[in-house]
Protein backbone atom coordinates (compact mmCIF):
# COMPACT_ATOMS: atom_id res chain seq x y z
CA UNK A 1 0.00 0.00 0.00
CA UNK A 2 1.16 3.51 -0.92
CA UNK A 3 0.49 5.99 1.57
CA UNK A 4 1.19 9.84 0.99
CA UNK A 5 0.27 12.95 3.44
CA UNK A 6 0.11 15.86 0.93
CA UNK A 7 0.98 19.28 2.49
CA UNK A 8 -0.92 17.75 5.78
CA UNK A 9 -1.51 20.44 8.20
CA UNK A 10 -3.21 19.79 11.55
CA UNK A 11 -4.73 21.94 14.34
CA UNK A 12 -6.36 20.70 17.50
CA UNK A 13 -9.01 22.49 19.05
CA UNK A 14 -9.48 24.74 16.29
CA UNK A 15 -10.67 28.11 17.02
CA UNK A 16 -10.33 28.25 20.49
CA UNK A 17 -7.77 29.95 22.75
CA UNK A 18 -6.47 26.36 23.57
CA UNK A 19 -5.86 26.19 20.07
CA UNK A 20 -2.54 24.25 19.45
CA UNK A 21 -1.03 23.17 16.08
CA UNK A 22 0.19 19.71 15.87
CA UNK A 23 1.31 19.11 12.22
CA UNK A 24 2.69 22.19 9.78
CA UNK A 25 2.69 21.11 6.11
CA UNK A 26 3.81 17.47 6.41
CA UNK A 27 4.40 16.24 2.81
CA UNK A 28 5.80 12.19 3.15
CA UNK A 29 5.43 9.57 1.01
CA UNK A 30 5.92 5.74 2.71
CA UNK A 31 5.72 2.71 0.13
CA UNK A 32 4.78 -0.24 0.71
CA UNK A 33 7.28 -2.77 2.60
CA UNK A 34 9.00 0.12 3.70
CA UNK A 35 10.32 0.21 7.42
CA UNK A 36 10.30 3.60 8.66
CA UNK A 37 11.02 5.48 12.33
CA UNK A 38 8.84 8.28 13.25
CA UNK A 39 11.71 10.32 15.67
CA UNK A 40 10.74 13.34 17.69
CA UNK A 41 10.87 15.08 20.88
CA UNK A 42 7.81 14.96 23.17
CA UNK A 43 5.44 16.78 21.31
CA UNK A 44 6.46 17.20 18.28
CA UNK A 45 3.73 15.49 16.51
CA UNK A 46 4.35 11.78 16.30
CA UNK A 47 1.39 10.58 17.60
CA UNK A 48 -0.89 12.58 15.15
CA UNK A 49 0.88 12.35 12.30
CA UNK A 50 0.63 7.99 13.05
CA UNK A 51 -2.72 8.83 13.45
CA UNK A 52 -3.30 10.70 10.51
CA UNK A 53 -1.73 7.90 7.95
CA UNK A 54 -4.10 5.33 9.88
CA UNK A 55 -7.35 7.55 8.78
CA UNK A 56 -7.65 8.28 12.44
CA UNK A 57 -8.29 12.24 11.91
CA UNK A 58 -9.85 14.76 10.07
CA UNK A 59 -6.68 16.95 9.00
CA UNK A 60 -7.61 20.46 9.12
CA UNK A 61 -5.76 20.87 5.86
CA UNK A 62 -4.32 19.14 3.44
CA UNK A 63 -4.96 15.33 2.90
CA UNK A 64 -3.75 11.45 3.49
CA UNK A 65 -4.04 9.11 0.46
CA UNK A 66 -4.53 5.28 0.82
CA UNK A 67 -3.28 3.98 -3.04
CA UNK A 68 -4.77 7.05 -3.92
CA UNK A 69 -7.70 7.24 -1.77
CA UNK A 70 -8.18 10.20 0.42
CA UNK A 71 -8.16 8.25 4.37
CA UNK A 72 -10.26 10.04 6.57
CA UNK A 73 -13.59 9.83 4.36
CA UNK A 74 -16.71 7.90 5.47
CA UNK A 75 -16.88 6.54 1.69
CA UNK A 76 -17.27 2.24 1.80
CA UNK A 77 -13.74 2.22 -0.20
CA UNK A 78 -11.92 5.02 2.39
CA UNK A 79 -12.90 2.61 4.96
CA UNK A 80 -11.87 -0.50 2.96
CA UNK A 81 -8.27 1.64 2.60
CA UNK A 82 -8.51 1.94 6.23
CA UNK A 83 -9.05 -1.53 7.36
CA UNK A 84 -5.82 -2.88 5.84
CA UNK A 85 -3.77 -0.38 8.19
CA UNK A 86 -2.91 -1.83 11.63
CA UNK A 87 -2.34 0.99 14.50
CA UNK A 88 -0.96 0.05 17.80
CA UNK A 89 -1.61 3.19 20.45
CA UNK A 90 0.50 4.11 22.83
CA UNK A 91 0.17 1.91 25.69
CA UNK A 92 -2.38 -0.36 23.90
CA UNK A 93 -3.50 -2.41 26.54
CA UNK A 94 -5.26 -0.02 27.93
CA UNK A 95 -8.04 -0.79 25.33
CA UNK A 96 -8.72 -4.14 26.68
CA UNK A 97 -12.36 -4.59 26.81
CA UNK A 98 -13.23 -8.12 26.94
CA UNK A 99 -13.48 -11.09 29.39
CA UNK A 100 -11.23 -13.67 27.61
CA UNK A 101 -8.04 -13.07 25.93
CA UNK A 102 -9.78 -15.08 22.68
CA UNK A 103 -12.76 -12.43 22.79
CA UNK A 104 -10.21 -9.79 23.34
CA UNK A 105 -8.42 -10.82 19.99
CA UNK A 106 -11.61 -11.65 17.93
CA UNK A 107 -13.08 -7.95 17.83
CA UNK A 108 -11.55 -7.43 15.20
CA UNK A 109 -11.93 -10.02 12.98
CA UNK A 110 -15.32 -10.15 14.24
CA UNK A 111 -16.06 -6.39 13.25
CA UNK A 112 -15.03 -7.57 9.66
CA UNK A 113 -17.65 -9.57 9.53
CA UNK A 114 -15.45 -13.20 9.09
CA UNK A 115 -16.81 -16.32 9.75
CA UNK A 116 -16.61 -17.68 13.43
CA UNK A 117 -14.08 -20.63 11.54
CA UNK A 118 -12.08 -18.13 10.53
CA UNK A 119 -11.88 -15.68 13.25
CA UNK A 120 -11.26 -18.71 15.65
CA UNK A 121 -8.30 -19.57 12.95
CA UNK A 122 -7.22 -15.46 13.12
CA UNK A 123 -7.02 -15.59 16.65
CA UNK A 124 -5.17 -19.08 17.32
CA UNK A 125 -2.76 -16.82 14.60
CA UNK A 126 -2.43 -13.78 16.02
CA UNK A 127 -1.78 -15.51 19.55
CA UNK A 128 1.14 -17.48 18.06
CA UNK A 129 2.63 -14.67 16.33
CA UNK A 130 2.70 -12.67 19.60
CA UNK A 131 4.25 -15.34 21.75
CA UNK A 132 1.34 -16.85 23.57
CA UNK A 133 -0.11 -20.18 22.91
CA UNK A 134 -3.83 -19.95 22.25
CA UNK A 135 -4.94 -23.32 24.02
CA UNK A 136 -3.36 -22.08 26.90
CA UNK A 137 -4.57 -18.11 27.07
CA UNK A 138 -7.68 -18.25 25.01
CA UNK A 139 -9.89 -18.07 27.93
CA UNK A 140 -7.96 -15.95 30.37
CA UNK A 141 -9.04 -13.12 31.80
CA UNK A 142 -7.24 -10.35 30.06
CA UNK A 143 -7.06 -7.84 33.08
CA UNK A 144 -5.13 -10.86 35.17
CA UNK A 145 -2.23 -11.04 33.17
CA UNK A 146 1.08 -8.91 33.24
CA UNK A 147 1.40 -5.50 31.97
CA UNK A 148 4.09 -7.65 28.77
CA UNK A 149 1.28 -10.15 28.42
CA UNK A 150 -1.74 -7.71 28.23
CA UNK A 151 0.36 -5.81 25.51
CA UNK A 152 0.82 -8.90 23.73
CA UNK A 153 -2.81 -9.90 23.51
CA UNK A 154 -3.64 -5.96 22.40
CA UNK A 155 -1.05 -6.72 20.01
CA UNK A 156 -2.55 -9.64 18.75
CA UNK A 157 -6.11 -7.94 18.12
CA UNK A 158 -4.60 -5.63 15.96
CA UNK A 159 -2.33 -8.79 13.89
CA UNK A 160 -5.70 -10.61 14.14
CA UNK A 161 -6.88 -7.79 11.23
CA UNK A 162 -3.87 -8.76 8.95
CA UNK A 163 -3.31 -5.63 8.33
CA UNK A 164 -0.43 -4.94 5.45
CA UNK A 165 0.73 -2.05 7.17
CA UNK A 166 1.50 -2.06 10.84
CA UNK A 167 1.81 1.33 13.14
CA UNK A 168 3.05 1.17 16.37
CA UNK A 169 3.21 4.22 18.72
CA UNK A 170 6.19 3.17 21.34
CA UNK A 171 5.82 -0.26 21.12
CA UNK A 172 8.12 -0.87 23.90
CA UNK A 173 7.40 2.29 26.58
CA UNK A 174 7.26 0.52 29.54
CA UNK A 175 8.67 -2.86 29.12
CA UNK A 176 11.45 -4.62 30.87
CA UNK A 177 14.99 -4.24 28.34
CA UNK A 178 14.29 -7.99 28.01
CA UNK A 179 10.38 -7.36 26.80
CA UNK A 180 12.04 -4.82 24.40
CA UNK A 181 14.49 -6.68 22.43
CA UNK A 182 11.52 -9.78 21.94
CA UNK A 183 9.34 -7.66 20.92
CA UNK A 184 11.47 -5.85 18.65
CA UNK A 185 12.86 -9.58 17.23
CA UNK A 186 9.12 -10.03 16.89
CA UNK A 187 8.33 -6.84 14.74
CA UNK A 188 10.96 -7.46 12.94
CA UNK A 189 10.38 -11.24 12.22
CA UNK A 190 6.24 -10.10 11.09
CA UNK A 191 7.92 -7.34 8.45
CA UNK A 192 9.83 -10.56 7.38
CA UNK A 193 7.71 -13.10 7.32
CA UNK A 194 4.12 -10.61 6.24
CA UNK A 195 5.82 -8.37 3.62
CA UNK A 196 4.16 -5.74 6.15
CA UNK A 197 4.83 -1.74 5.74
CA UNK A 198 6.20 -1.08 9.33
CA UNK A 199 5.67 2.82 10.72
CA UNK A 200 7.25 2.91 13.91
CA UNK A 201 7.12 5.78 16.24
CA UNK A 202 9.87 5.84 19.27
CA UNK A 203 12.05 8.48 21.13
CA UNK A 204 14.73 5.48 21.55
CA UNK A 205 16.95 5.77 19.11
CA UNK A 206 19.03 3.03 19.86
CA UNK A 207 15.93 0.88 19.07
CA UNK A 208 14.71 2.47 16.17
CA UNK A 209 18.26 1.52 14.40
CA UNK A 210 17.48 -1.92 14.92
CA UNK A 211 14.38 -2.01 13.36
CA UNK A 212 14.10 0.56 10.44
CA UNK A 213 15.89 2.22 7.20
CA UNK A 214 14.14 5.22 7.16
CA UNK A 215 13.98 8.21 9.33
CA UNK A 216 11.37 11.02 9.72
CA UNK A 217 12.69 13.69 12.03
CA UNK A 218 10.13 16.18 13.22
CA UNK A 219 10.05 19.10 15.15
CA UNK A 220 7.40 21.38 16.94
CA UNK A 221 4.77 19.73 13.86
CA UNK A 222 7.52 19.94 10.75
CA UNK A 223 9.14 17.24 9.11
CA UNK A 224 12.72 18.60 9.50
CA UNK A 225 14.52 15.42 8.06
CA UNK A 226 13.26 12.24 6.15
CA UNK A 227 15.92 9.44 4.56
CA UNK A 228 17.99 6.99 5.33
CA UNK A 229 18.63 5.72 8.80
CA UNK A 230 22.18 5.37 8.46
CA UNK A 231 22.27 8.89 7.65
CA UNK A 232 19.75 10.79 9.82
CA UNK A 233 20.48 9.10 13.01
CA UNK A 234 24.43 9.49 13.07
CA UNK A 235 23.57 13.04 12.24
CA UNK A 236 24.66 14.68 16.32
CA UNK A 237 24.07 18.41 15.34
CA UNK A 238 20.26 17.83 13.65
CA UNK A 239 19.11 15.49 16.09
CA UNK A 240 20.09 17.77 19.22
CA UNK A 241 18.59 20.75 17.41
CA UNK A 242 15.54 18.83 17.36
CA UNK A 243 16.04 17.80 21.35
CA UNK A 244 16.99 14.53 20.83
CA UNK A 245 20.12 12.39 21.71
CA UNK A 246 22.27 10.24 19.55
CA UNK A 247 22.51 6.53 18.99
CA UNK A 248 24.86 5.29 22.61
CA UNK A 249 26.89 3.78 19.53
CA UNK A 250 27.15 6.65 17.32
CA UNK A 251 28.00 9.11 20.69
CA UNK A 252 30.65 7.07 21.62
CA UNK A 253 32.26 7.09 17.85
CA UNK A 254 31.73 10.82 18.37
CA UNK A 255 33.61 11.20 21.66
CA UNK A 256 36.62 8.72 19.47
CA UNK A 257 36.42 10.83 16.82
CA UNK A 258 37.13 14.32 19.10
CA UNK A 259 39.89 12.19 20.96
CA UNK A 260 41.48 12.00 17.13
CA UNK A 261 40.83 8.53 15.75
CA UNK A 262 40.11 8.56 12.49
CA UNK A 263 36.71 6.42 12.81
CA UNK A 264 33.58 6.72 10.69
CA UNK A 265 30.69 7.77 13.02
CA UNK A 266 27.60 6.49 10.94
CA UNK A 267 27.16 2.73 12.53
CA UNK A 268 24.39 2.84 14.39
CA UNK A 269 24.29 -0.90 15.99
CA UNK A 270 27.08 -2.04 19.01
CA UNK A 271 28.29 -4.10 16.99
CA UNK A 272 28.89 -1.96 13.74
CA UNK A 273 30.53 0.71 16.39
CA UNK A 274 32.63 -1.98 17.91
CA UNK A 275 33.93 -3.38 14.21
CA UNK A 276 34.91 -0.04 12.87
CA UNK A 277 36.80 0.77 16.27
CA UNK A 278 38.81 -2.67 15.55
CA UNK A 279 38.89 -1.83 11.79
CA UNK A 280 40.30 1.42 12.56
CA UNK A 281 42.74 0.46 15.41
CA UNK A 282 43.87 -2.21 12.91
CA UNK A 283 44.50 0.24 10.72
CA UNK A 284 46.65 1.98 13.21
CA UNK A 285 48.77 -0.80 14.34
CA UNK A 286 49.56 -1.03 10.29
CA UNK A 287 50.91 2.51 10.13
CA UNK A 288 53.09 2.24 13.62
CA UNK B 1 -11.00 18.17 22.34
CA UNK B 2 -12.27 20.12 19.86
CA UNK B 3 -14.84 21.90 21.56
CA UNK B 4 -14.65 24.11 24.70
CA UNK B 5 -17.55 22.98 26.81
CA UNK B 6 -19.24 25.14 29.86
CA UNK B 7 -17.12 23.97 32.64
CA UNK B 8 -13.68 23.82 31.03
CA UNK B 9 -11.38 26.63 32.49
CA UNK B 10 -9.37 29.00 30.29
CA UNK B 11 -6.14 29.97 31.65
CA UNK B 12 -5.59 33.66 30.80
CA UNK B 13 -5.62 37.04 32.08
CA UNK B 14 -8.39 39.20 32.24
CA UNK B 15 -10.68 41.79 34.69
CA UNK B 16 -13.09 38.74 35.02
CA UNK B 17 -10.70 36.55 35.72
CA UNK B 18 -9.21 38.41 38.31
CA UNK B 19 -12.55 38.46 40.55
CA UNK B 20 -13.43 36.98 43.57
CA UNK B 21 -15.10 33.25 42.76
CA UNK B 22 -17.97 34.63 45.34
CA UNK B 23 -18.69 37.51 43.39
CA UNK B 24 -18.75 35.67 40.27
CA UNK B 25 -20.76 32.63 41.60
CA UNK B 26 -22.90 35.32 43.11
CA UNK B 27 -23.46 37.33 40.34
CA UNK B 28 -23.96 34.08 37.89
CA UNK B 29 -26.85 32.73 39.68
CA UNK B 30 -28.26 36.34 40.22
CA UNK B 31 -28.43 36.93 36.49
CA UNK B 32 -30.07 33.28 35.65
CA UNK B 33 -32.41 33.82 37.93
CA UNK B 34 -33.10 37.92 36.43
CA UNK B 35 -34.98 36.55 33.43
CA UNK B 36 -37.65 34.56 35.39
CA UNK B 37 -38.21 37.57 37.65
CA UNK B 38 -38.31 40.29 34.95
CA UNK B 39 -39.78 39.86 32.19
CA UNK B 40 -39.90 42.89 30.27
CA UNK B 41 -38.16 43.41 26.86
CA UNK B 42 -36.26 46.75 28.09
CA UNK B 43 -34.84 44.41 31.09
CA UNK B 44 -34.01 41.72 28.59
CA UNK B 45 -32.14 44.50 26.68
CA UNK B 46 -30.36 45.37 29.76
CA UNK B 47 -29.50 42.02 30.96
CA UNK B 48 -28.18 40.57 27.40
CA UNK B 49 -26.23 44.17 27.21
CA UNK B 50 -24.68 43.10 30.80
CA UNK B 51 -23.62 39.76 29.78
CA UNK B 52 -22.23 40.57 26.24
CA UNK B 53 -19.89 43.55 28.46
CA UNK B 54 -18.81 40.46 30.09
CA UNK B 55 -17.93 38.61 27.66
CA UNK B 56 -15.70 40.95 26.06
CA UNK B 57 -14.54 41.72 29.55
CA UNK B 58 -13.40 38.11 30.10
CA UNK B 59 -11.62 38.38 26.70
CA UNK B 60 -13.22 34.61 25.82
CA UNK B 61 -13.34 34.24 22.19
CA UNK B 62 -16.92 35.02 20.65
CA UNK B 63 -17.26 32.20 18.76
CA UNK B 64 -15.91 30.01 21.40
CA UNK B 65 -18.65 31.34 23.56
CA UNK B 66 -21.52 30.82 20.97
CA UNK B 67 -19.93 27.20 20.62
CA UNK B 68 -20.89 26.26 23.92
CA UNK B 69 -24.75 26.51 22.74
CA UNK B 70 -24.14 23.04 21.35
CA UNK B 71 -23.96 21.16 23.78
CA UNK B 72 -28.33 22.16 24.87
CA UNK B 73 -28.50 21.83 21.13
CA UNK B 74 -30.99 19.04 21.66
CA UNK B 75 -32.71 20.03 24.97
CA UNK B 76 -33.50 23.51 23.81
CA UNK B 77 -34.87 21.87 20.51
CA UNK B 78 -37.48 19.34 22.25
CA UNK B 79 -37.91 22.19 25.01
CA UNK B 80 -38.64 24.16 22.04
CA UNK B 81 -41.31 22.20 20.23
CA UNK B 82 -43.07 21.11 23.62
CA UNK B 83 -44.10 24.84 23.99
CA UNK B 84 -44.86 25.52 20.78
CA UNK B 85 -47.61 22.24 20.76
CA UNK B 86 -48.81 22.83 24.10
CA UNK B 87 -49.19 26.57 24.71
CA UNK B 88 -52.99 27.37 24.99
CA UNK B 89 -54.03 30.52 22.85
CA UNK B 90 -54.60 32.21 20.11
CA UNK B 91 -54.06 29.30 17.03
CA UNK B 92 -51.81 30.41 14.04
CA UNK B 93 -51.79 26.54 12.48
CA UNK B 94 -53.70 23.61 12.84
CA UNK B 95 -52.43 20.46 11.00
CA UNK B 96 -54.96 17.50 11.73
CA UNK B 97 -55.57 18.51 15.42
CA UNK B 98 -52.74 19.59 16.25
CA UNK B 99 -52.37 23.39 16.95
CA UNK B 100 -49.81 25.70 17.04
CA UNK B 101 -50.58 28.87 18.98
CA UNK B 102 -49.01 32.34 18.57
CA UNK B 103 -48.32 32.13 22.72
CA UNK B 104 -46.51 28.77 22.16
CA UNK B 105 -44.27 30.18 19.75
CA UNK B 106 -43.62 33.16 22.08
CA UNK B 107 -43.35 30.55 24.97
CA UNK B 108 -40.90 28.34 22.94
CA UNK B 109 -38.59 31.06 21.99
CA UNK B 110 -38.25 32.53 25.46
CA UNK B 111 -37.42 29.18 27.11
CA UNK B 112 -34.84 29.09 24.29
CA UNK B 113 -33.46 32.42 25.41
CA UNK B 114 -33.19 31.63 29.08
CA UNK B 115 -31.46 28.34 28.65
CA UNK B 116 -28.91 30.25 26.28
CA UNK B 117 -28.56 32.73 28.30
CA UNK B 118 -28.15 29.90 31.31
CA UNK B 119 -25.58 28.33 29.39
CA UNK B 120 -23.53 31.53 28.23
CA UNK B 121 -23.19 33.10 32.06
CA UNK B 122 -21.98 29.19 33.25
CA UNK B 123 -19.72 29.63 30.46
CA UNK B 124 -18.29 32.58 31.57
CA UNK B 125 -17.96 31.68 34.81
CA UNK B 126 -16.05 28.37 34.38
CA UNK B 127 -13.82 30.03 31.43
CA UNK B 128 -12.59 32.48 33.53
CA UNK B 129 -12.60 30.82 37.10
CA UNK B 130 -10.17 28.07 37.48
CA UNK B 131 -12.12 24.09 39.39
CA UNK B 132 -9.60 25.31 42.26
CA UNK B 133 -11.14 28.98 42.72
CA UNK B 134 -14.68 27.45 42.41
CA UNK B 135 -14.12 25.09 44.93
CA UNK B 136 -12.38 27.80 47.37
CA UNK B 137 -15.39 30.14 46.53
CA UNK B 138 -17.71 27.16 47.14
CA UNK B 139 -16.11 26.85 50.71
CA UNK B 140 -16.41 29.64 51.85
CA UNK B 141 -19.70 30.50 50.93
CA UNK B 142 -20.65 27.28 52.49
CA UNK B 143 -18.68 27.79 55.71
CA UNK B 144 -21.05 28.35 58.04
CA UNK B 145 -22.55 24.81 56.78
CA UNK B 146 -19.34 23.37 59.15
CA UNK B 147 -21.09 23.91 62.62
CA UNK B 148 -23.91 21.88 61.40
CA UNK B 149 -21.04 19.11 60.78
CA UNK B 150 -22.12 19.11 57.23
CA UNK B 151 -18.45 17.83 55.57
CA UNK B 152 -18.26 20.75 53.65
CA UNK B 153 -14.66 21.08 53.07
CA UNK B 154 -14.58 16.97 51.68
CA UNK B 155 -17.83 17.62 49.66
CA UNK B 156 -16.01 20.72 48.30
CA UNK B 157 -12.78 18.60 47.70
CA UNK B 158 -14.88 15.58 46.26
CA UNK B 159 -15.85 18.73 43.62
CA UNK B 160 -12.64 20.02 42.76
CA UNK B 161 -11.44 16.27 41.89
CA UNK B 162 -14.12 15.33 39.96
CA UNK B 163 -14.08 18.85 37.74
CA UNK B 164 -10.26 18.61 37.88
CA UNK B 165 -11.14 15.18 35.47
CA UNK B 166 -13.35 16.16 33.09
CA UNK B 167 -11.11 17.30 30.50
CA UNK B 168 -9.08 14.01 30.83
CA UNK B 169 -12.12 11.87 30.51
CA UNK B 170 -13.23 13.43 27.77
CA UNK B 171 -10.00 13.10 26.17
CA UNK B 172 -9.67 9.81 26.41
CA UNK B 173 -12.85 8.65 25.43
CA UNK B 174 -11.60 10.44 21.96
CA UNK B 175 -8.14 8.23 22.01
CA UNK B 176 -10.61 5.15 22.72
CA UNK B 177 -13.21 5.90 20.19
CA UNK B 178 -9.86 6.13 17.94
CA UNK B 179 -8.65 2.93 18.88
CA UNK B 180 -11.59 0.81 18.78
CA UNK B 181 -12.18 2.53 15.47
CA UNK B 182 -8.64 1.27 14.36
CA UNK B 183 -9.93 -2.77 15.55
CA UNK B 184 -12.85 -1.44 13.48
CA UNK B 185 -15.63 -0.77 15.84
CA UNK B 186 -18.44 1.22 14.41
CA UNK B 187 -20.12 4.33 16.10
CA UNK B 188 -21.66 5.82 13.59
CA UNK B 189 -23.20 3.68 10.78
CA UNK B 190 -24.07 -0.17 11.18
CA UNK B 191 -26.91 -1.88 13.17
CA UNK B 192 -27.51 -0.80 16.30
CA UNK B 193 -25.62 -4.53 18.49
CA UNK B 194 -22.54 -3.20 16.51
CA UNK B 195 -22.35 0.30 17.68
CA UNK B 196 -23.40 -1.01 21.35
CA UNK B 197 -20.26 -3.53 21.18
CA UNK B 198 -18.28 -0.35 19.73
CA UNK B 199 -19.71 1.77 23.12
CA UNK B 200 -18.79 -1.13 25.06
CA UNK B 201 -14.92 -1.35 23.88
CA UNK B 202 -14.72 2.82 25.22
CA UNK B 203 -16.51 2.22 28.18
CA UNK B 204 -15.05 -0.81 29.96
CA UNK B 205 -11.20 0.77 29.77
CA UNK B 206 -12.74 4.24 30.65
CA UNK B 207 -13.72 2.76 33.67
CA UNK B 208 -10.89 0.28 34.16
CA UNK B 209 -9.02 3.29 33.97
CA UNK B 210 -10.61 5.37 35.86
CA UNK B 211 -10.77 2.85 38.96
CA UNK B 212 -6.64 2.60 38.88
CA UNK B 213 -6.66 6.63 38.56
CA UNK B 214 -8.76 6.90 41.68
CA UNK B 215 -7.06 4.66 43.56
CA UNK B 216 -3.27 6.35 42.39
CA UNK B 217 -4.60 9.67 43.28
CA UNK B 218 -6.13 8.25 46.82
CA UNK B 219 -2.56 6.51 47.44
CA UNK B 220 -0.48 10.05 46.74
CA UNK B 221 -2.79 11.76 48.51
CA UNK B 222 -2.43 9.72 51.53
CA UNK B 223 1.51 9.41 50.93
CA UNK B 224 1.42 13.41 51.43
CA UNK B 225 -0.05 13.57 54.51
CA UNK B 226 -3.52 14.11 53.22
CA UNK B 227 -5.89 13.50 56.57
CA UNK B 228 -9.23 15.09 55.66
CA UNK B 229 -9.74 18.25 54.26
CA UNK B 230 -10.47 20.17 57.81
CA UNK B 231 -7.04 20.11 58.49
CA UNK B 232 -6.25 21.87 55.36
CA UNK B 233 -5.39 26.08 55.41
CA UNK B 234 -4.96 27.61 52.04
CA UNK B 235 -2.32 29.57 51.12
CA UNK B 236 -4.67 32.60 49.45
CA UNK B 237 -7.37 33.71 51.61
CA UNK B 238 -9.85 35.16 49.91
CA UNK B 239 -10.55 38.68 50.01
CA UNK B 240 -12.99 41.48 48.03
CA UNK B 241 -10.93 43.87 45.99
CA UNK B 242 -12.38 47.37 44.82
CA UNK B 243 -12.66 45.62 41.28
CA UNK B 244 -14.91 43.20 43.44
CA UNK B 245 -16.93 45.99 44.79
CA UNK B 246 -17.38 47.73 41.66
CA UNK B 247 -18.65 44.33 40.25
CA UNK B 248 -21.21 43.76 42.47
CA UNK B 249 -22.39 47.13 42.25
CA UNK B 250 -22.83 47.01 38.56
CA UNK B 251 -24.53 43.70 38.90
CA UNK B 252 -26.67 44.42 41.48
CA UNK B 253 -27.73 48.36 39.77
CA UNK B 254 -28.38 46.39 36.80
CA UNK B 255 -30.54 43.99 38.44
CA UNK B 256 -32.82 46.59 40.54
CA UNK B 257 -33.06 48.48 37.28
CA UNK B 258 -34.49 45.70 35.43
CA UNK B 259 -36.91 45.02 38.03
CA UNK B 260 -38.18 48.14 38.55
CA UNK B 261 -38.42 48.54 34.67
CA UNK B 262 -40.72 45.22 35.34
CA UNK B 263 -42.85 47.01 38.16
CA UNK B 264 -43.46 50.12 36.06
CA UNK B 265 -44.20 47.89 33.47
CA UNK B 266 -47.12 46.40 34.99
CA UNK B 267 -48.51 49.28 36.53
CA UNK B 268 -48.85 51.39 32.67
N1 LIG C 1 -6.24 15.51 21.90
C1 LIG C 1 -5.51 16.63 21.91
N2 LIG C 1 -6.04 17.84 22.16
C2 LIG C 1 -5.30 18.96 22.16
N3 LIG C 1 -4.00 18.98 21.90
C3 LIG C 1 -3.39 17.82 21.64
C4 LIG C 1 -4.11 16.57 21.63
N4 LIG C 1 -3.23 15.59 21.33
C5 LIG C 1 -2.05 16.18 21.18
N5 LIG C 1 -2.13 17.52 21.36
C6 LIG C 1 -1.01 18.49 21.23
O1 LIG C 1 -0.46 18.38 19.93
C7 LIG C 1 0.95 18.38 19.96
C8 LIG C 1 1.50 17.11 19.34
O2 LIG C 1 1.09 16.01 20.12
P1 LIG C 1 1.47 14.51 19.79
O3 LIG C 1 0.75 13.65 20.76
O4 LIG C 1 1.24 14.24 18.35
O5 LIG C 1 3.03 14.51 20.11
P2 LIG C 1 4.03 13.28 20.24
O6 LIG C 1 5.19 13.60 19.38
O7 LIG C 1 3.33 11.99 20.00
O8 LIG C 1 4.48 13.39 21.78
P3 LIG C 1 4.86 12.21 22.81
O9 LIG C 1 6.25 11.80 22.47
O10 LIG C 1 4.81 12.92 24.12
O11 LIG C 1 3.87 11.12 22.68
C9 LIG C 1 1.33 18.55 21.43
O12 LIG C 1 1.65 19.89 21.63
C10 LIG C 1 0.10 18.16 22.18
O13 LIG C 1 0.00 18.92 23.36
MG1 LIG D 1 2.86 10.29 21.21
Amino acid sequence: MLIEAENLNHTYALGTPLAQVALRDVNLQIGPGERVGILGASGSGKTTLVQHLAGLLQPTEGRVLLDGIVAHRRTPAALAQRRRIGIAFQNPEDQIFEQTVFREVAFGPRNLGLSQAEVATRVAWALELVGLNPTLMGGRIPFALSGGEMRRVALAGILAMRPHVLILDEPTAGLDPRGRQELLRRVKRWHQEMGLTLIVVSHNLDELARLVERVVLLKAGRVVADGPARRVLSDAALLRSAGLDVPHSVALLHALRAAGWPVRTDQLLPEEAAAEILRVRRAMEEIR
Amino acid sequence: MNLLLPGMYMAADSPLHRLDPRVKMGASLLLMALPFAAQSPLSQVLLVGLVIAVARLSRAPLLALLRTLRTVFWIGFFMFFFFLFTTPGEVLVNIQGITLTWQGLLAGATQIYRLCLLVIITALLTFTTSSIQLAHGLESVLGPLKRLRLPVAELVMVLTIALRFVPTVFDEIEKLVKAQRARGADFRSGNPWRRMRGWIAVFVPLFVSAFRRAEELAIAMEARGFRGAQHRTRLYQLSLTRADWLAILIVLAVSLIALLVEQRGSLL
